[in-house]
């Protein structure tokens, strides 16, 4: 990750975070703490720097291009009865392949028919452990409408949401970090990936190495879906433009 | 539906995803819907309560949905007459057959919208089976 001059806010508001968090009355203090990684505290630096706000519906466009074009181009390219396997990552605390879940249930008629596998990884373990309860504030839940949170979520109280069982047994969670081929490696090969807003954080090196490791995990065909200001073309040559009505979206060739 | 009691249907699918959005379609339709992962959870079900009607998908681990079928008609009255569905993905005639023959009153092919489920389990609701 790299951060630059304009980012400096972001940075200092998380380490006195952490400063907070972990009692440290000096920046010198914490940063001995850090540097021996005290009860663990380098992988909560690192989740606090990748905890990312994020809602449910979240870049619709693509959610809309998922259904009307990508799975179809998917499934007439697939053996009968092969599984339908979609890779949200980095997944935060799971706003997103929840959505991915919920606007198949709510828009695609062929739901019920095909073997659909949602997996939701990030680096963060705290993030992935928030995804996995599935609870939820008035923000997230602000882009769905009553009727869909209704159907898909309980109220835990006034002010949050738990997404029901069902759906929380239909994603998969996993921790992974993107740029470590043997991480990424392991999760096979997708039909889908939607790979948003994360890639802008890298520095060049890691991006591409990134953007390889994220064509190694798509099937011949499949399709990659990234944030509305990044572009593949400017990372990448592996991957072919897909145009498509609602989005652009990329794919790897299908051969 | 009427302002009777709230039918009970009891929906067995080993795909979370499938068992909510039919539960999701049923309850809409005032169905109380129970959900079981296979055919030996749904089959505890059935002896432990009583239900109107069973949607079964083919394909389960464990125990499937045939099997399913077989083992609950051999039971005793009344829990072998709940009218059942099977739901498949699968249209060949042999498959229909089997399932016919395992004590299906209805079999259906996915992929199936929430209309034609609610339509279909509010027929099915009224029968039964033997």
């Amino acid at each position: 990750m790299i951060f630059t001059e304009p980012k400096r806010y972001y940075v200092e508001r998380r380490v006195t975070e952490r400063m907070t968090a972990t009692g440290a009355s000096s920046f010198e203090l914490y940063f001995a703490r850090l540097r021996a990684d005290l009860q663990g505290e380098i992988e909560q630096f690192v989740n606090a720097f990748t905890i990312n706000e994020t809602y449910f519906y979240r870049e619709e466009h693509q959610l809309a291009c998922l259904t009307s074009e990508l799975l179809a181009a998917r499934l007439n390219a697939k053996p009968r009865g092969a599984p339908i396997r979609i890779w949200s990552v980095p997944c935060s605390t799971g706003e997103e392949p929840y959505s991915i879940a919920i606007w198949l249930l709510e828009n695609w008629p062929y739901v019920d028919e095909h073997d659909i596998e949602i997996v939701g990884s990030d680096i963060d373990t705290g993030a992935i452990a928030l995804a996995r309860g599935g609870v939820y504030g008035k923000r997230a839940l602000s882009r769905l409408s009553p009727q869909v949170v209704d159907r898909y979520f309980t109220a835990v109280d006034a002010e949050s949401w738990q997404i029901v069982s069902d759906l929380r047994d239909s994603v998969r969670f996993t921790r992974v970090n993107i740029v470590e081929r043997a991480e990424t490696q392991p999760h096979g090969q997708f039909d889908v990936i939607f790979c948003r807003n994360v890639l802008i954080y890298f520095d060049d090196l890691s991006r591409r190495t990134a953007a390889e490791n994220l064509f190694e995990n798509l099937l011949p065909g499949g399709f990659i879906c990234l944030g509305h200001t990044e572009s593949m073309s400017r990372i990448s040559p592996l991957f072919e433009v897909a145009r498509f009505a609602d989005a652009i979206v990329y794919q790897r060739p299908s051969r | 539906m009427t302002n009777d009691a709230p039918k009970r249907v009891l929906v067995v699918d080993d795909a979370s995803l499938v068992r909510l959005y039919y539960r999701t379609a049923l309850e809409s339709a005032g169905f109380e819907v129970v959900e079981a992962l296979n055919g030996l959870e749904a089959l505890e079900h059935l002896l432990g309560g009583h239900f109107d009607l069973v949607i079964v998908d083919v394909n389960m681990p464990q125990m499937d949905g045939i099997s399913f079928l077989q083992t609950l008609r051999a039971k005793s009255l009344p829990v072998s007459s709940i009218p059942a569905m099977v739901i498949s993905s699968e249209a060949a005639p042999k498959r229909v057959a089997a399932a016919s023959a395992a004590g299906a009153n209805f079999y259906s092919v996915k992929p199936l919208r929430a209309e034609a489920i609610v339509q279909y389990a509010s027929l099915l609701c009224g029968a039964r089976h033997g």
